[in-house]
């Protein structure tokens, strides 16, 4: 009887808590946050939207039609599917190393991963600049033999993969130091290799966390403005991607065409987000 | 023999983790790998599996050599203590994972993994994951799945470690019964004595990574031949005793020893009473055995069967207590009692009680207790709170006394205490130090520590001695001192001569040494090769590394002071044991 009684008394809260206080303090919060919230978030994303479509539906889908548009949309997906598998494979070796091995520099390498969310993004572009542009380290030496990287589709790649190399990396490490050795141990004393212990163990174990840096990483590297702006160039139709595309048409008083540009990158974002969303509940269901 | 381990030695970071073990499993043995953590254990099992390298020495698996074989060609199984089961795969396919690397046949593979599954009494769990079974279900598969490949041997760290007892007893019996079914040899690591006792065919137990004692269950329970097993396999009252030719003097009584020592001189020894060995009564005259000292009742704890007791001796009792297990409280006795004793025998908190012991055990240790001795109050009282010599007692769970000798040192003075010296004599090291320790030596005392303010735990002990009539009981307490400290051993053999003609005797004195050193007393040794005279060689030894520690046997001491005083200065702790005329 008696304990019944007390398990009554702490489903309504704390002794000695006032309950009307409580409910004060909790409205209180819940208003602040969604007003934040509206004012920072949802206002600018609802004007993209908005301003997209203001000269109607068909307008809108012809802004796409540029020829132009076509090519900064065809460019950024076009990096985003070189860079992301690319800084897959270094994020995993890096973790690997990272998470299994003990050397000298460990953390040395550790805080040089996370260089780049330090950096402000053009300094990451200049960085490029100063070694491939025409005045730069090996300026002269590409310029003999012809290759171009500065205001070239190579030099975007490169500052997009500098942007993004951390995201998969850092996704993996903490990752793969707190599931353990214990499986990849278990498989090599039940006779497999180090190929089938990775493939069939490894990878496996820790793909949740590969997909979610991996989305993260394609976030980044379609959104990414200021390294890609510094050595990009401007072309338009050759070496502008969709967020330099934006500011063109904007400056241009193309206010449709950067709109329904920006919408579609906000699309994008959102898309990635719901899927982002979706890993991180499948993966917690089944870790 | 099924596990052949010899000489295996493991370091972290210049610290042996695994010290030396030499062992031998037979064919479809049980055997029990016991100690508490940071023993070792678990180091020397991953060694086994080939999942960490070893120093040095050997692992022989069925006869073959498996040392530089990589663990995945060793065939072991091996069952973890947080299951390590691949969590995205369904417990069928955790348990075919060996037989798909093997490439064996789908339908082979069914067939063998419902076999497993019966085995395991998992039968219908197939497509399950990992995550939707219980911890004792999950370490079911574990098993089955390390026994898929037929390994040869079974290997299980702490399998049971984060199981609730009910679970873990019946995952216990499951485990033996499978064993016993296929009569594959098994090594199992556990910190549970209980776990050790319910499952072992023997057991061997580890303590700071040397394999100190191996034997039956019951065995090493009854007759253990070290305090840190006496005290470590159930409860155990360590209590200081003499050995006279009438037998064992216990406080007040004399026992005869269950197992007769001849030839051994009358001297301290310490003695084991297991709490169900002592009995109490009302007083002297109604005890069924041997009375050994009047005691007052501190605490008594019912736990259901039995009745637990702990008993502070009176003082003035003639038996000294050195440690009960727990090793805080050095007075007290710890009792265990039946209902039917505790019937017999109402005991109240704060009651007088007169106690007997009914069984005694002697430990062989040559090592019984410590005792400082310096001129003056003051200095014998600073060198006893020495710490090496806290960490020694501390770990051997005996006591330090103190002796006060103002004519230490003094020749034809008399000494003060009386002749007769009980364990290990203490004194410091320094210039006085060779003087002090002769007179000492030739007025009785037999086992002399010269040790240096500031002496650390030594890292090698260096192991010598002059005249064969002290290599005995030289050995002897080289073997119980480097149980307590995680000391690499080095015998120190020193051949008159040179290395252009070493004589044949020195050699065979070398090799005879190590195998008395490893049959007798156990313990494993390095052996070193030096040419020229004793003193001056070990001095140059010793100079060469810091952490170093001698143990010197003795049997005349002619010339003493002259030819050891520079080994005595203080650089490093002196063990000098002395047997023969003083």
């Amino acid at each position: 009887m008696s304990a019944t009684g007390i398990d009554s008394h702490a489903a309504e809260g704390r002794p000695g808590q006032h309950t009307w206080m409580h409910a004060l303090v909790r409205v209180g919060f819940i208003t602040v946050s969604l007003a934040f919230l509206a004012a920072v978030l949802l206002a600018p994303l609802a004007t993209v939207f908005i301003m997209a479509l203001s000269k109607g539906i068909a307008a809108y889908l012809h802004s796409f039609s540029d020829p132009d548009t076509a090519a900064a949309i065809r460019l950024t997906l076009l990096t985003a599917a070189v860079v992301v598998p690319l800084n897959t494979v270094f994020g995993l070796a890096a973790a690997w190393a990272i998470a299994k091995f003990e050397f000298r520099g460990k953390s040395m390498l550790i805080t040089l991963i996370d260089l780049p969310l330090a950096i402000s993004p053009v300094i990451s572009g200049m960085v490029f600049v100063l070694l491939f542009g025409l005045h730069g380290w090996f300026g002269l030496w590409l310029q003999a033999h012809d290759i171009s990287i500065i205001f070239a589709l190579p030099g975007i790649m490169l500052a997009t993969m500098f942007v993004t190399f951390p995201y998969v990396a850092r996704e993996l490490i903490p990752l793969m130091e707190q599931l353990g050795n214990d499986e990849e141990e278990a498989a090599i004393t039940l006779g497999a290799g180090g190929w089938m212990t990775f493939f069939r163990v490894t990878l496996p174990k820790v793909r949740w966390g590969l997909v979610y840096g991996m989305v993260l990483c394609n976030a980044r590297a379609m959104g990414e403005f200021g390294a890609v702006s510094v050595v990009s160039g401007h072309i338009r139709g050759l070496t502008n991607t969709m967020p330099l595309h934006v500011e063109i048409l904007y400056n241009e008083y193309n206010f449709v065409g950067a709109f329904a540009v920006a919408s579609l990158l906000t699309l994008l974002a959102i898309f990635t987000l719901v899927v982002k969303t979706l890993v991180e509940r499948t993966g917690y269901r089944r870790r | 023999m099924s596990i052949t381990l010899d000489q295996v030695t493991k370091h972290y970071g210049g610290a042996p983790v695994v010290n030396d073990v030499s062992l031998s499993i037979g064919d479809g043995e049980f055997f029990v790998l016991l100690g508490p953590s940071g023993s070792g254990k678990s180091t020397l099992l991953r060694a086994i599996a080939g999942l960490a390298g070893i120093d040095h020495g050997r692992i022989e698996l069925h006869g073959r050599d498996v040392t530089h074989v990589a663990a995945r060609k060793r065939g072991v199984g091996l069952v973890f203590q947080n299951y390590a089961l691949f969590r995205h795969m369904t417990v069928a396919e955790n348990i075919e994972f060996a037989l798909r690397v093997r490439r064996m046949r789908a339908r082979a593979r069914r067939e063998r993994r419902q076999e497993l599954l019966r085995l395991v009494a998992l039968e219908g769990m197939d497509e399950r994951l990992p995550a939707q079974l219980s911890g004792g279900q999950q370490q079911r598969v574990a098993v089955a799945r390390a026994l898929a490949h037929k390994p040869e041997v079974l290997l299980l760290d702490e399998p049971f470690g984060a199981l609730d007892a009910k679970i873990r007893e019946e995952l216990r019996r499951t485990i033996r019964q499978v064993q016993r079914e296929l009569g594959i040899t098994t090594v199992l690591v556990t910190h549970d004595q209980e776990e050790a006792f319910a499952m072992a065919d023997r057991i061997g137990i580890m303590n700071l990574g040397r394999l100190l004692e191996v034997n039956a269950p019951h065995e090493l329970y009854a007759r253990p031949a070290t305090r840190f097993v006496a005290t470590f396999l159930g409860a155990a009252n360590l209590i200081l005793a003499r050995r006279t030719p009438d037998g064992i003097q216990v406080g007040a009584t004399t026992v005869a020893p269950e197992e007769r020592a001849s030839g051994e001189r009358e001297n301290e020894v310490v003695a084991v009473v297991r709490p169900e060995d002592v009995e109490l009564a009302a007083d002297r005259e109604s005890l069924g055995c041997g009375f050994l000292a009047n005691a007052v009742a501190d605490e008594i704890v019912f736990t259901g069967a039995l009745e637990r007791l702990r008993l502070r001796l009176e003082a003035g009792a003639q038996a000294s207590l050195l440690s009960s297990s727990d090793g805080e409280t050095h007075s007290a006795l710890q009792v265990t009692r039946t209902q039917h004793e505790r019937r017999a025998l109402e005991v109240r908190p704060g009651q007088a009680v007169a106690v007997g012991v009914r069984r005694v055990h002697l430990l062989p240790t040559p090592l019984s207790s410590f005792t400082a001795c310096a001129m003056d109050e003051a200095d014998t009282e600073r060198l006893s709170q020495q710490g090496l010599l806290l960490m020694l007692a501390q770990r051997m769970k005996t006591r330090v006394g103190m002796r006060v000798e103002p004519q230490l040192g003094q020749p034809e003075a008399p000494c003060q205490g009386g002749d007769t010296f009980v364990g290990t004599t203490v004194i410091a090291a320094g210039a006085q130090a060779a003087a002090r320790a002769e007179w000492l030596l030739r007025r009785g005392a037999h086992d002399l520590l010269v040790m240096p303010a500031d002496a650390a735990p030594p890292q090698r002990v260096l192991i010598h001695w002059i005249g064969e009539a002290a290599r005995g009981a030289t050995l002897a307490i080289a073997a119980s001192l480097l149980r307590h400290v995680p000391a690499e051993a080095v015998y120190v053999g020193i051949v008159a001569g040179d290395a252009q003609a070493p004589s044949p005797q020195g050699m065979r004195e070398l090799l005879d040494a190590r195998s008395e050193a490893k049959a007798a007393h156990g313990l494993e040794m390095r052996t070193e090769l030096h040419f020229g005279a004793a003193e001056a060689g070990l001095a140059r030894r010793l100079a060469d590394n810091p952490g170093q520690m001698l143990i010197l046997g003795l049997c005349d001491l002619a010339g003493f002071p002259s030819r050891l005083g520079a080994l005595l200065d203080g650089r490093w702790p002196v063990l000098i044991v002395h047997r023969g005329t003083p």
